[in-house]
């Protein structure tokens, strides 16, 4: 009964620097003690989880941050391993780790490739040594493509590589540089990520004071689009509103979520979705690793989902993904056609250009891609 | 208690905003021991928070005062209030003609206002004995013999006594009460003649109908009497007869020189305007009282509930509050882009916001109003004339002959550093130079003509902003003018909105549609296609420009951990949506059209 496959996301928040645009939660560690804390509250996490779903079958990995790479090789290892240990992993199981490249060395990167790492993220985010500058990343070009090297030598055959657009400082021109660059590496995917001001952010407070500039939509908009074209052409699929990858590259972690599928989120600040619940753990050190000392599961808050609101995500998590919604993928989750629940949204969509539909999906328009939350809004009460 | 008619005394105090009046008022109410200390609240004739707050009397009130004076006289004193604004002078007009004499207050630090002149004019045309009160006199910065200087040098009060006091301790008040007794007159009158009395204001019970405060001029009423409004001829029984001790109390009759009210199953207030003259309907005075005249709203602007479920609430507010303001009018109107709402008309700029704060204060209404407007005589070709109250009423341009306007006289007391700021933006405003007088070395009083227009639009703001807040400004309607007016429409993706049509002189049509227009710009959001804004005078465009379509409107990141952060995003994104007007294809939140009539 008990029997559930999982995708299982494992949060690091650590950093060696605060990036100031970003609202995940990390914090600079001060020592290696409270790394150390951390995982013992992670590996008692694992445990209460292990006792709870006793025949839970991993499907995939993914150690995020924060910056996962801030912790060392050994530790790590460490993690994998009581994973390995505590739950039934799927054969050739996806495991990725972020990396930031200036925490990512020619040892590490062996070390964390033999524990069973097969992709790797590195959060590059620009190639332009000014503009990383701009955004307070604490790597140059140079360790970027060291990083990337290194990973080659060392025998990753699926490296992703995070890049931003619309930074401060930015033109069209350089970011053209940028995809120039970045296609001569010819990483298995790439994330391009338009950078948000998020509430809470140093980036907030400047962008509101007026000090920090970005680029205005219109040119963040003409960024996105060459971005999709160029990628394109080198034979990058646009597989959802952000990635891109060779053919059979595309993330099988990230889609996990955007197929609405069940995943278990450990850490602090972690979420998870099982079984239309979705609970969120603590974004809080201390009260994690208070709670899990004394056996209790650090959960801050759960919220049950309702059936429309369930229907709802899941159209729109799926739209995110190029290829959409599969009508009979509808069905089979919730018994009824999409157009029973959603008929009207459906019409007044494809009347607008944003939504199409072929005989087995939904799909969003080219438009309707740089206009998705138009489309998502729609789904929403 | 005394009952002839030589021991009466009927006043009011008259007073620029913040002079004391009210304080004033109350200390004469505690030395006649007419109330009890327990009952005593600051400022007791105010009983309008909104009153309270921004220190004005709204309604004029009245009391009836018992005082002996040391030698053992006794003294009937009827005080009346009266309202202390501009847009209100008709009703302290027909209030000061209800008394022999009025109290004057002047702050001893402030000294003449430009408030103060206008009450004199008002209070000699009613030929009252006024007694001079230089007030405040305890403030450190008082001043009372430059303000004396100033007094000297205004017509009409070269005989008036002047006292100085503090309201706030109580000096000097004992003084004024005996000049009352002293200085102003007695009531005139004869109870054997034909009733007359002068309405001077009236209030709205659901029980009793309007209930009339009127001062008897000639002749006694008492319940039972039948009575005649003389502007209409209607006949009525009166039913109650009273004064106020402050709170209304029944007494048998009122007679000459008497202040009190009355009741007579009057439905509504209309029935009982201000000024006019109650009679004996078997055997009529010949005469009315003279001064009387119908008052009409100068001031027009659109009000709408920005919660569509408002209206009714909105409805049934605006029906309340006439019952007790007969100037406010109102007319339902409709517009795509605010919905339901309506034209309400004001006797002034203050009236208007007075009334928009109690609708939302006390009825929890929150308004979108539009730019006020005033009421334009529209001469057409065929020599027919129409009164509009709105732009978008205005009939087609070729049928028009020519177009007046309400001019006012403007009278602003200011210090005279403040000269040059003020003469600029009084003629930048259309203002025809007419007098400067100096009060004392460093105050001048200015007076103007200008249209009432240009004040409606961010005027009191630049004279107190140029002053400092030292100038203080009174006006009055004098007659209507021809000017060279045009209307300007704005156009959002083709389609007028009719609310943001305005009326202005030919001169400043193109300023004032480009600075609407790049407005509108900012606060519009993107759609999903080209907007464009337009402002034009007849067909022809003058001032245009583009909200370009939404191309981006995409989250990023979307993993996890987002999910219902973002669902939240969007869910509230969403409900911003529903909340928007539609004008055509466009939507616009109801946000916009605010900032864009408070840019204004």
């Amino acid at each position: 009964m008990n029997f559930i496959k999982l995708g299982l996301y494992i949060h690091i928040p650590f950093c060696n620097a605060k990036c100031p645009y970003c609202s995940f939660f990390s914090i600079v560690a001060e020592n290696e003690l409270i790394k150390r804390s951390y995982l013992d509250a992670l590996k008692k996490e694992i445990n209460i989880y292990r006792q709870k779903y006793p025949e839970t079958v991993i499907r995939s990995i993914y150690l995020g941050g924060g910056t996962p790479t801030t912790l060392s090789g050994p530790l790590i290892v460490e993690i994998l391993e009581i994973c390995y240990k505590n739950f039934k992993i799927d054969k050739d199981i996806e495991i990725t780790i972020e990396s930031n490249p200036a925490t990512f060395d020619f040892k590490k990167a062996g070390i964390i490739f033999q524990a069973g790492v097969n992709r790797l993220s590195i959060g590059a985010q620009s190639f332009s040594n000014k503009l990383l500058k701009n955004i307070g990343r604490i790597h140059d070009k140079k360790e970027i493509l060291n990083s990337y090297h290194i990973a080659r030598a060392i025998g990753f055959k699926n490296i992703n590589i995070d890049l931003m657009f619309g930074l401060p400082g930015q033109t069209i021109r350089q970011f053209n540089k940028t995809l120039e660059e970045i296609v001569q590496l010819h990483p298995e995917h790439i994330s391009l990520y338009g950078l948000s001001i998020e509430p809470g952010t140093p980036f907030e407070k400047l962008f509101e004071k007026g000090i920090l500039k970005i680029p205005s939509d219109d040119i963040a908009y003409a960024m996105y689009q060459k971005a999709i074209d160029f990628f394109n052409n080198y034979g990058y699929e646009q597989y959802e509103i952000s990635n891109f990858a060779l053919p059979g590259k595309y993330c099988f972690h990230n889609r996990i979520y955007w197929k609405n599928q069940p995943y278990l989120g450990l850490g602090a600040s972690s979420t998870s979705y099982i079984k239309n619940i979705r609970f969120k753990n603590f974004s809080d050190l201390n009260q994690y690793i208070y709670l899990l000392v004394n056996n209790i599961l650090p959960i801050e808050s759960k919220e049950i989902l309702p059936l429309k609101e369930e229907m709802a995500e899941t159209v729109i998590l799926h739209l995110r993904m190029m290829e959409g919604l599969a009508k009979s993928e509808f069905i089979a989750r919730f018994k009824v056609p999409i157009e029973s629940v959603f008929a009207e949204q459906l019409k007044r969509l494809k009347e607008q250009g944003l939504l199409d539909d072929n005989e087995s999906h939904y799909f969003l328009t080219r438009k309707g891609i740089s206009l998705s939350n138009i489309v998502f809004m729609e789904f929403l009460d | 208690m005394p009952t002839r008619i030589e021991d009466i005394r009927n006043f009011s105090i008259i007073a620029h905003i913040d002079h004391g009046k009210s304080t004033i008022a109350d200390r004469i109410l505690e030395l006649t021991e007419t109330i009890s200390e327990r009952e005593r609240r600051n400022q007791v004739l105010d009983d309008m928070d909104l009153e309270r707050e921004k220190g004005i009397t709204i309604k004029s009130k009245a009391v009836r005062l018992l005082y002996k004076t040391d030698n053992g006289g006794q003294y009937i004193f009827n005080l009346i209030d009266t309202p202390g604004h501009v847009d209100f002078s008709y009703e302290v007009s027909r209030s000061l003609a209800a008394c022999e004499g009025a109290l004057l207050v002047i702050d001893a630090a402030q000294g003449v206002q430009a408030q103060t002149i206008a009450n004199v004019q008002m209070a000699l045309e009613n030929n009252l004995n006024i007694i001079l009160i230089i007030n405040k006199i305890d403030l450190s910065t008082a001043n009372p013999e430059r303000v004396r200087e100033e007094i000297k040098k205004i017509k009409g009060l070269e005989n008036s006594p002047i006292f100085l006091t503090s309201a706030k301790d109580g000096r000097g008040i004992k003084e004024v009460l005996d000049a009352i007794v002293q200085y102003i007159p007695h009531p005139r009158g004869s109870g054997d003649k034909p009733l007359q009395a002068l309405i001077f204001d009236s209030v709205y019970n659901s029980y009793q109908g309007s209930i009339v405060y009127l001062r008897i001029v000639n002749g006694t009423v008492k319940p039972g009497m039948k009575i005649q409004t003389m502007s209409n001829k209607k006949t009525y029984e009166v039913t109650e007869t009273g004064i106020f001790s402050p709170k209304r109390k029944k007494v048998d009759q009122l007679s000459v020189g008497d202040v009190g009210y009355l009741t007579a199953g009057f439905k509504d207030i209309t029935l009982t305007k201000v000024g006019d003259t109650i009679t004996d309907a078997i055997h009529p005075s010949e005469q009315r009282l003279p001064g009387y005249k119908k008052v009409s709203p100068v001031v027009f602007c659109s009000m709408y509930p920005v919660e569509n479920d408002d209206y009714h609430n909105l409805k049934y507010a605006l029906e309340k509050l006439s019952l007790n303001d007969s100037a406010i009018s109102y007319m339902a109107e409709s517009s795509p882009a605010l919905g339901f709402g309506f034209r309400c008309g004001f006797l002034g700029l203050l009236h208007m916001e007075i009334i928009q704060e109690r609708l939302e204060r006390e009825y929890q209404i929150q308004l979108i109003a539009t730019t006020p407007s005033v009421v334009y005589r529209v001469h057409l070709k065929d020599k027919e004339i129409i009164e509009i109250n709105n732009p978008s009423s205005l009939p087609e341009v070729n049928t028009i002959d020519f177009i007046e306007e309400p001019f006012i006289e403007l009278t602003v007391v200011l210090p005279s550093q403040f000269l040059g700021g003020i003469m600029e933006l009084v003629q930048d405003r259309r203002g025809i130079f007419k007098n400067l007088e100096y009060l004392d070395q460093d105050r001048a009083r200015l007076v103007y003509y200008l249209p009432l227009n240009e004040i409606m639009l961010d005027f009191y703001d630049r004279i107190k902003s140029i002053s400092k807040g030292y100038a203080s400004l009174d006006y009055q309607i004098i007659n209507y003018q021809a000017s060279p007016l045009t209307k300007v429409d704005l156009l959002v993706n083709q389609d007028v909105v009719d609310n943001l049509s305005f009326i202005c002189h030919k001169d400043k049509a193109h300023e004032r549609a480009r600075k609407l227009v790049e407005n509108l710009k900012t606060v519009i959001p993107r759609q999903m296609f080209d907007v464009p804004i337009q402002a034009k005078i007849n067909q022809k465009i003058i001032a245009r420009s583009t909200v370009r379509a939404l191309k981006k409107d995409v989250l990023a990141k979307c993993y996890g951990g987002d999910i219902t952060r973002k669902r939240k995003l969007l869910e509230k994104q969403k409900a911003g949506k529903k909340r928007m007007k539609k004008v055509g294809k466009v939507e616009i939140p109801q946000e916009a059209f605010m900032s864009v009539l408070k840019i204004e």
